[in-house]
């Protein structure tokens, strides 16, 4: 394998870990959310106290969930596509499709990171509750897009690979 | 530039169907589709902001907590061992009924389903409990995976039910009452399923040799330990969205956390179970908040377009039987779900769908149940039925067209609910409109 190959490599495995790790992060958030707001009913049901902020702290934390998750989603095959027709197709048909509908996600998920930085600096918004400032929250559009831009150029280079073989 | 407004919309319709046959992921196809809709039909600074924003504001809506809370209430439900007991029970009370381990696999689908929001983690739990046993009792294949694969699809219909919340979110119905207005229906099919058993058993008695070994009234009362557990959390669960003592979202949390606790006293949650369950819920749940998204975004454009509301007007001024337009609505869903998957097939048709049920005056909380009826048919029409290919992927050995052959009767029951629920609407209605709020 020559050395860029090599280095290609290093830089794909390295990313798609990070991909994995972050969607761990969110995946992580799921049981104290879930702990949280059955802490927040039985508060407001036994005692009449409910815990201020659930809601809010709730939301944040599905944003992190979600949104750290797009692109390993993407990464384990799992945003849903048809693939009913082109897996007919001879390969060299297939793989240039596939060059096709993958330029034109990657076209609009980079409008996505631009415009996700663009609208996060834009609002400004705290929460209503906990005055937690939105924007770190917001900007994790801008994050999904980044690793989903990097998923969808693996993908590229993949199906290129595939068509020159 | 000056363009009629409803062509741009049709063309940007042909263009997202387009694209979702060319393999692109759909939600993204329509988030494109909708971008460069937006910017024809309104300017490209309007539609270039809308993605990034509608990405926020869904993955950050509170109610959508609800997604990854039913979805990771099947991971808990299914490594509880929850499954083999309600099996297991069932077995026993249907052994001396023909085809009875058939009766059994729906039964218990029945009950997983009333403690998981997902249809395909039913199928695949179940599979593996169930198609064994009928193996080793010498089922008729086809008897054995489609009972297997429609037993799946009651997930949808019965409460926790993923499809209901997406069906809640895209037309702004109230979840709780969607959920509610599940139940009897829910019921209905699977005794529906229970019948065309019977039925397949009485015309071919060699499709399901039966069991011989008696069993004993005493054996009987002692196997309702395995049932009570997830009836207790689904009494729990709807009981609290019924009186409205929580919203759905908080019935997630709590039927979680739940069924969490269950499988910590019962010791059967193992770190690797646990860490399944987390990154199949997030799989999920980023999964359909996209579509979601995409969707939100598509919608803009075909409300810029009239689209939807020129149609209503459209079906509307006819002048047929509204029961015609309900007639074609399903056969468009039936034909879609044998392409897209139920969730994709929701967002891409609601939008323009959804207004023409209001036109018509049908009552919105029932189409929900139609519709997701309807999803749950697609799961098992071929070429692509998801659960088709999860039983595929359990049962060895068994093709992929032995299981549609084995569903194709399941569909039929699905059709008829469909049928008696048009007739008399108040199967779906009673329990919802009976509720406080």
């Amino acid at each position: 394998m020559s050395n860029e190959a090599n280095v290609f490599t290093r830089f794909r495995s390295v990313i798609q870990t990070i991909t994995r790790v972050v969607s761990y992060i969110g995946m992580g958030l799921l049981v104290p959310m879930m702990l949280l707001t059955s802490a927040d009913v039985t508060a407001r049901s036994l005692w009449s106290r409910p815990i201020p902020g659930t809601l809010e702290l709730s939301s944040f934390m599905l944003s992190i969930l979600i949104l750290l998750g797009v692109a390993y989603t993407h990464q384990m095959n799992g945003h849903v596509r048809v693939t009913m027709l082109t897996d007919r197709l001879p390969e060299k048909w297939r793989e240039s499709l596939n060059i096709l509908t993958t330029l034109l996600t990657l076209f609009i998920v980079v409008i996505v990171f631009w415009q996700g930085i663009v609208v996060a600096f834009e609002s400004g918004a705290v929460s209503d509750m906990l005055r937690i400032p939105e924007l770190p929250f917001r900007l994790l559009v801008s994050v999904a897009a980044l690793f989903m831009a990097f998923e969808l150029i693996f993908n590229l280079v993949d199906s290129f690979r595939a068509l020159i073989k | 530039m000056i363009q009629d407004p409803v062509i741009v919309g049709v063309l940007g319709t042909l263009g997202v169907f387009l694209l979702i046959f060319l393999g692109m992921p759909i939600a993204f196809a329509m988030m494109l589709t909708g971008f460069v809709g937006l910017s024809v039909l309104a300017s490209v600074d309007a539609a270039l902001p809308v993605a990034a924003s509608t990405m926020w504001h869904v993955a950050s809506f509170y109610p959508y907590t609800v997604i990854p809370l039913f979805v990771i209430m099947g991971g808990f439900a299914g490594s509880s061992g929850i499954t083999r007991e309600l099996y297991s029970s069932f077995e026993k009370w249907t052994r001396r009924l023909p085809g009875g381990l058939a009766i059994a696999t729906i039964g218990a689908c029945g009950g997983f389903a009333a403690v998981s929001g997902s249809s395909v983690a039913t199928a695949a739990t179940m599979g593996t409990v169930a198609l064994p046993e009928m193996v080793r009792f010498k089922y008729d294949d086809k008897l054995a995976t489609g009972c297997v694969a429609a037993g799946g699809t009651l997930g949808f219909l019965i409460p926790p039910s993923i499809g209901f919340v997406v069906y809640g979110m895209l037309t702004e119905q109230s979840i709780g009452k969607l959920l509610v207005a599940g139940i009897l229906p829910g019921l209905l099919l699977t005794l529906c399923y229970i019948a065309i058993v019977v039925l397949w058993v009485r015309m071919w008695p060699e499709a399901a040799p039966k069991n011989p070994e008696p069993i004993s009234w005493n054996e009987k009362a002692l196997a309702l330990k395995g049932v009570w557990e997830p009836l207790a959390i689904f009494f729990f669960v709807m009981g609290g969205i019924y009186s409205g003592f929580f919203t759905p979202t908080e019935a997630g949390a709590i039927g979680a956390t739940v069924l969490l606790l269950v499988t910590i006293v019962k010791r059967t949650l193992t770190g690797s179970a646990l860490f399944t369950a987390l990154t199949e819920s997030v799989r999920i749940s980023a999964m359909v908040l996209m579509l979601v998204a995409g969707a939100n975004v598509f919608s803009y454009f075909m409300a810029l377009s009239t689209i939807p509301m020129q149609v209503a007007s459209w079906t509307a001024a006819l002048g047929v039987s509204p029961y015609i337009i309900h007639g074609v609505i399903l056969f468009i869903f039936l034909i879609l779900g044998c392409f897209l998957d139920a969730i994709s097939m929701m967002v891409l048709t609601l939008p323009v769908i959804f207004p023409v049920i209001l036109a018509l005056h049908f009552d919105p909380i029932w189409f929900g149940v139609i519709a997701v009826l309807m999803m749950e048919a697609g799961l098992i029409t071929p070429p692509m039925g998801l659960n088709i290919f999860t039983v595929a992927g359990v049962a060895k050995g068994v093709r992929v067209e032995t299981i549609f052959r084995g569903v194709a009767p399941f569909l039929l029951s699905i059709l008829a609910v469909a049928i008696i629920l048009t007739a008399f609407p108040q199967i779906a209605l009673v329990l919802p409109n009976m509720m406080v709020r």
